[in-house]
């Protein structure tokens, strides 16, 4: 920047200094101009002014010819400058008698020489200088020439004319007078004139055939050290032109190989020009000197300014730059960077304080992070220990997941590392007893309080109390010390193994799902009671309902239901639903479970920003009953012993399924009566030669329809093919036998005999509703 | 599912069935019938089934017997107060014969009366 603003100002000043130069060059040649002008006319105006006065004598008078020479010499005597002279008289009418008369008198070696003009080969009268005079009726001077056959030097001559009246005659010319000037004085004079330090000059007459010129002063010398191809004919057309149209100064180029300054002044006498010519390099030779020095004394200045803000520049940022460096090591957290010591009192000495005052502080706070973080280490641990504690309260493995009669799985997913969901199911008096609860609020205040009401459920559960009394009482024990006011919602139900009857009481939980093998899902009613530990006493009202085997509750949290998506939508109780219908995992809770879980995980955007996750699923398994889904319905494979207790079982579990399903009374009646009679006859056979070993029978239970197979592998023997007993005989007469199988038929809506694979199979259908 | 039996001792003996009648608790019948049938001079046997709520073939056959031990001696057996479902499996299996089987007591009473009523004007 400072270096455009530099060459400028250097510029301007250079040109400022040329414009001054120039003007002292043209007024140098004004001076030089008048100077000659005035030297020129001190020698000719007085010449000029006798020649007149001779020609006024010679009008007044009209001397005798012989008194000429008298006059002529005194214009010689009286002007050392006047070369020669002449009177030169008029011939013609106006002067009869005389003769051409023209004595020219001139010096000559010091003396002063004759010549007559008018010798017959000199026919005055025609020659310029004087006809010039005569024909202008005035003064005038000639043009410079070379007077190669007298004086053999350039010369000018003046010429005025006289005339007279001769009497009763106009007035006519007379003669003319003449002074020739030898121009050596003028080339001295102007040789002597002082030039000036620099250029070239020269006085010029106008131009034309013969031109005088006179180079001024030092000129030849200056030409011949400048360029000696010159002439003042280089500069001759430029000058003329400037004359012509008024320009006095100018700066020529062309002419020379350089550029060059032409003066041009017209001087009065003679209408000589005097023509001064500087070049260019010469009259700015000072400007430029002054602009080199003013460039040299300006770089060396701009050095000298670099290097000084330099050296200020570098006392700031070179400690900047130890200060950079120190701070840099803090990049790889080394925050005990060393800063200089010394206390300066610029800006760099405020930055250092302030580094200091944020590295101590950085110091201090990675100090107390440091402590914080061994204090969060020491919590993590700890919760991870509490964590392990809380998972060592719920029940645990697959083995003994699975007691008699039903089949469990779990899952706990806590939001944070512990929380305050739980679960718990044990086995107790041929029964299943199964809890899951959720208290109130996250974290570890959650924890300790699942963890009091998990134990308060496992000693009470396990002191024979049945739902609805085990919550009242856990309730009790809870509120009667809940000063921290947490609260917790339980479900809990018993499965009694033996008949699929579900006592379940709640409080204020969600109501489990029951699914049914079928696939149809409905919620288990029943009617909530309050949240436990919130007051007492309470009431937990029961729910009893019979399900059948194959059938599956599941029992959640609300972080199931209420695992939000990223767009903020809940997972709800309809995915839920939606997911169990499927089907898979039917009968198999481990997989349900998994399914959820997996559901739920994949459904919420940040599952463990939200809540504990809980699913519990109970499904009731009871030994020898198989159950399966069919195509257009549910079937149980029920496998009886050889028994009159095998019967009995049979007989059960078709009741039970019957009951849980809702079939009406009566038609349960009925087919219990017909398993009766058909299991009867084949383990009655059983002990007899070629009797079953092996019997099954299946209870498919279709929208519609009841169908009961029966299948044996005893021999073959189709019961339906015995004739109907007569029911009309005496008492005494009648056969007892195919009793059974007459119930059977008239019961049934169909009855179908089959010997298939070797097995009798007898198949059994019944409407569903009765008729 | 069990069967319990009242006897009522008096010349006309009542056995109250309350529960099942089945494989399982037809001989517990019989046990009884064995006894009741054993007394002389018994001419009428009365079934009480208003607790009964299952009948099977096997308890059919019971019925069968009480009438197989009376009939041929000139006894009546009669059923009172069946259950629905219970009359149904009566009434397929024709075990009892219709007008031996009752409504109610009270029914059978008047049924009774006008039996004797009959004896006496002969």
């Amino acid at each position: 920047m400072a270096v455009p603003i530099y060459a400028a100002a250097m510029y301007l000043s250079y040109r400022s200094a040329a414009q001054q130069l120039e003007l002292g060059a043209e007024r140098d040649a004004d001076e030089l101009a008048s100077r000659l002008a005035a030297e020129l006319d001190a020698v000719i105006r007085p010449i000029e002014g006798g020649i007149r006065t001779v020609a006024a004598q010679l009008e007044e008078i009209d001397p005798p010819r012989e008194q000429y020479e008298a006059r002529i010499r005194g214009v010689l005597a009286a002007w050392p400058d006047v070369y020669g002279s002449t009177i030169a008289v008029e011939t013609g009418s106006a002067h009869p008698g005389s003769g051409p008369f023209a004595p020219y008198f001139f010096r000559r070696g010091g003396g002063v020489a004759f010549s007559d003009l008018a010798l017959d080969s000199y026919s005055y009268r025609t020659l310029p200088w004087y006809r010039r005079a005569a024909d202008g009726r005035g003064p005038v001077w000639s043009s410079p020439y070379f007077d190669a056959g007298g004086g053999e030097t350039w010369m000018v001559t003046y010429s005025v004319p006289f005339y007279r009246r001769p009497a009763d005659a106009p007035r006519a010319l007379a003669g003319v007078v003449t002074a020739d000037l030898d121009l050596n004085w003028v080339r001295a004079a102007v040789q002597n004139a002082a030039l000036g330090p620099i250029g070239m000059g020269w006085l010029l007459s106008p131009p034309g055939e013969e031109s005088f010129v006179a180079p001024i002063g030092a000129t030849p010398a200056r030409i011949a050290a400048f360029d000696s191809s010159i002439t003042e004919q280089t500069f001759r057309a430029a000058g003329e032109r400037m004359l012509a149209s008024g320009v006095t100064f100018d700066l020529v180029r062309g002419a020379t190989a350089e550029p060059v300054y032409l003066a041009v002044r017209g001087l009065e006498t003679l209408e000589w020009r005097l023509m001064l010519a500087i070049p260019r390099a010469e009259l700015l030779a000072d400007a430029r000197a002054l602009l080199e020095r003013q460039l040299l004394l300006g770089a060396v200045g701009l050095v000298l300014l670099i290097a000084a803000i330099s050296f200020v520049a570098a006392g700031i940022s070179r400690p900047i730059h130890a200060l950079a460096e120190s701070v840099d090591g803090a990049r790889e957290g080394a925050f005990d960077f060393r800063l200089p010591e010394a206390r300066r009192r610029d800006e760099v000495g405020v930055l250092t304080e302030a580094l200091r005052r944020m590295r101590d502080s950085l110091q201090r706070h990675i100090e107390l992070r440091a402590e914080d973080l061994a204090a969060r280490e020491r919590l993590e641990h700890e919760l991870a220990i509490a964590a392990s504690i809380q998972q060592s309260m719920l029940p645990h493995g697959a083995a003994d997941a699975h007691p008699a009669g039903a089949r469990v799985a779990a899952a706990l997913l806590p939001a944070k590392q512990v929380g305050g969901d739980l679960y718990d199911y044990f086995e107790r008096d041929s029964g299943l007893l199964f809890a899951i609860g959720d208290v109130s609020d996250k974290g570890i205040p959650a924890a300790l309080f699942m963890a009091s009401v998990s134990g308060l459920f496992k000693v009470l559960g396990s002191a024979g109390e049945l739902p609805e009394r085990l919550l009242a009482r856990v309730n009790e024990r809870l509120a009667a010390s809940n000063d921290a006011c947490m609260f917790a919602t339980m479900g809990c139900g018993f499965l009694e193994v033996d008949t699929g009857l579900v006592r379940y009481a709640s409080a204020g939980h969600d109501h489990p799902l029951l699914l049914e093998l079928g696939g149809s899902i409905e919620p288990l009613q029943a009617e909530n009671g309050p949240a436990l530990a919130v007051e007492t006493p309470a009431v937990y009202p029961l729910t009893e309902r019979l399900i059948a085997p194959g059938d599956t509750l599941v029992l959640f949290t609300d972080g199931v239901t209420e695992a939000a998506a990223a767009d903020g939508s809940l997972f709800g109780l309809e995915r839920l639903i939606a997911l169990l219908r499927d089907g898979a995992g039917l009968g198999a809770p481990d997989v349900l479970v998994r399914r959820i879980v997996e559901a739920v995980t994949t459904h919420a955007a940040d599952f463990h920003a939200t809540d504990d996750l809980t699913v519990l699923a109970v499904a009731f398994a009871p030994r020898g009953v198989t159950p399966s889904r069919s195509a257009d319905g549910e079937q149980w494979l029920i496998e009886p012993g050889l028994s009159a207790a095998g019967c009995r079982e049979a007989r059960h579990w078709t009741r039970q399924i019957l009951a849980a399903r809702r079939v009406a009374a009566g038609r349960i009646d009925d087919v219990e009566l017909i398993t009766e009679e058909l299991v009867t006859n084949v383990v009655r056979a059983a002990s007899e030669a070629g009797g079953a070993s092996q019997l099954s029978l299946t209870l498919a239970l279709m929208p519609a329809e009841i169908v009961l197979t029966l299948r044996d592998n005893g021999v073959e023997f189709d019961p339906l093919a015995r004739a109907t007993p007569n029911l009309d005989l005496e008492i005494a007469e009648r056969d007892v036998g195919g009793l059974g199988i007459h119930l059977v038929r008239e019961l049934a809506d169909e009855c179908r005999y089959a010997r298939i694979d070797d097995c009798n199979v007898l198949t059994i259908r019944l409407n569903r509703n009765v008729a | 599912m069990t069967l319990k039996i009242t006897v009522d001792p008096s010349s006309t003996p009542t056995l109250k069935l309350v529960g099942r009648l089945d494989t399982d608790t037809a001989p517990q019948l019989d046990a009884e019938l064995n006894k009741v049938l054993a007394r002389k001079g018994i001419k009428r046997l009365v079934f009480d089934l208003g607790g009964l709520d299952y009948l099977s073939s096997a308890g059919i056959r019971c019925f069968v017997r009480a009438r197989k031990g009376l009939e041929p001696n000139g006894g009546t057996v009669a059923i009172v107060n069946p259950q629905p479902g219970v009359r149904k499996v009566l009434d397929i299996v024709k075990a009892i014969p219709a007008k031996g089987i009752f409504a109610s007591v009270a029914e059978l009473d008047e049924y009774l009366d006008a039996i004797q009523q009959q004896v006496r004007d002969q």
